[in-house]
């Protein structure tokens, strides 16, 4: 770590380097222990935001008043846009018992994504496809559990695969599309939609500033330099919304395929 | 499986394929915020939100109370208000007929009493009047008795005698030519 450090302090080879996928990989570096199984940077920040999170959580509520003020309020401001936003639109009062759930899922891949433009952290734990596919395997877990449990495994079998309002000769096309949209596909779209955007922005991120590293070593390049910088800048705050959006989508999504388990028409 | 995808990993780092480190302690991290956050933290918040649902609801509830109170209570007031003008003006209108009938009494009275005291005002004056008139009467008779005896008695001479028959014989004899030519 000290040695990329100094590495990325002098100055870089000719031609520029774009970076590749090689700067998401953290495998082989450990930072505790030794093996395969060591804590990584990349695990490190997994764990760290866990630490971050149950603070905020129970400093928030460790002295609860009627009357939200602080962290507290901030807290509850979140989770009522979980409640309220996303669980009460999209599911309806039967998807209360999912709020907790939603909500550490939306903090976790929130927090998570957000380390990519924390300075000193500056990667998307998200971007490795780890989170996103154990989050979206989970999720293809709950929503098939649930639809089983509430509407009995036959007849959501064939609320899913025969949708009702369907001429019959049709299903010969509607029944596979259907069986691989909502058994196949969803965990994939899910994770990779996550995964993807934070490599995206990663690596946008990635470019535009070692871009200009490399381009204010040149008296001539500086003003390219500096539009780099500003570019890099502005993509930074895009990038703060876009942890939040693609949060916000994964919980969001989580609440239509639960609300489709619990609701047979939709 | 798990072997092939770290070879796999080993061999060309594929962004799509998940570390299996790495899903290890990312699969342990969501778990463990799930699992703090649904047994100490949303017990809490669920317990937060209820209070203040059920303080905000009761709130509510009494602030309804109080203003239908307020409003039953206001409703009693103007009531009670109407019912004392009506009855004020009840009292007045009475007073007032009592006062007019009073009045009018009054007024009957004293025209009843005017005329019992013109009436027996002209009673007295006329009572008055007969009897000065019978004592007048009385004291001419005497007066006129005295005079003729009077004069009977001095005068009675011959000549005045005889005027005096004729006279009277005159007065009987022509009582329709008037009292002037007796008394001349």
């Amino acid at each position: 770590m000290l040695g990329a450090v100094v590495a990325a302090m002098s100055r870089p080879p000719e031609p520029f380097q774009p970076p590749g996928t090689e700067i998401f990989d953290y495998t082989k570096n450990c930072l505790f222990g030794s093996g395969s199984y060591c804590v990584t940077r990349v695990s490190f920040w997994m764990l760290a935001s866990v630490v971050l999170i149950l603070a905020v959580f129970l400093l928030a509520f460790r002295r609860p008043g009627l009357v939200p003020r602080g962290l507290q309020n901030a807290v509850e401001a979140l989770v009522d846009f979980i409640r309220n936003g996303i669980v009460m639109e999209v599911i309806g009062p039967e998807g209360l018992p999912f709020v907790p759930f939603l909500t550490s899922m939306f903090v976790f891949i929130w927090v998570n994504n957000t380390f990519e433009v924390i300075p000193g952290i500056q990667f998307p734990t998200t971007s490795r496809m780890a989170i996103p596919l154990f989050l979206a395997v989970l999720v293809w877990f709950l929503f098939n559990i649930v639809g089983i449990v509430k509407q009995g495994g036959w007849r959501y079998l064939k609320n899913n695969l025969f949708p009702a309002g369907v001429p019959p000769a049709l299903y010969v096309l509607v029944t596979p599309i259907e069986f691989v949209s909502t058994f196949l596909v969803r965990p994939l779209t899910l994770s990779v939609r996550l995964a993807a955007n934070m490599i995206a922005g990663h690596l946008i991120l990635a470019i535009f500033f070692l871009g200009t590293w490399y381009l204010q070593w040149k008296l001539a390049t500086i003003p390219f330099a500096v539009a780099s910088f500003a570019l890099g800048t502005f993509i930074t705050a895009f990038e703060i919304l876009v942890a939040v959006l693609q949060a916000y989508i994964f919980t969001i999504l989580t609440a239509v395929y639960l609300a489709g388990a619990i609701h047979p028409e939709h | 499986m798990l072997h092939a995808l770290v070879l796999a990993a080993e061999e060309a780092p594929n962004p799509i394929l998940p570390d299996p480190a790495e899903l290890i302690y990312g699969s342990l991290a969501f778990l463990l915020v799930f699992v703090v956050l649904a047994r100490f933290a949303f017990p809490v918040i669920n317990r937060m939100l209820q209070e203040r649902t059920a303080k905000i609801q009761g709130d509510l509830e009494r602030a309804e109370r109080a203003r239908s109170e307020a409003e039953s209570e206001l409703a009693d007031y103007r009531a009670q208000l109407a019912g004392a003008r009506a009855e004020a003006n009840r009292i007045i209108e009475e007073a007032r007929r009592t006062a007019e009938q009073l009045r009018r009494d009054l007024q009957a009275r004293a025209e009843q009493e005017t005329q019992a005291t013109i009436a027996r005002a002209q009673e007295e004056i006329r009572a008055e009047r007969d009897r000065v008139f019978d004592e007048l009467r009385s004291q001419v008779g005497q007066l006129a008795v005295d005079l003729a005896s009077r004069v009977v008695e001095k005068e009675l001479d011959d000549a005045a005698h005889r005027r005096l028959i004729e006279e009277y014989i005159e007065q009987v004899a022509g009582s329709g030519n008037g009292k002037g030519r007796s008394a001349g």
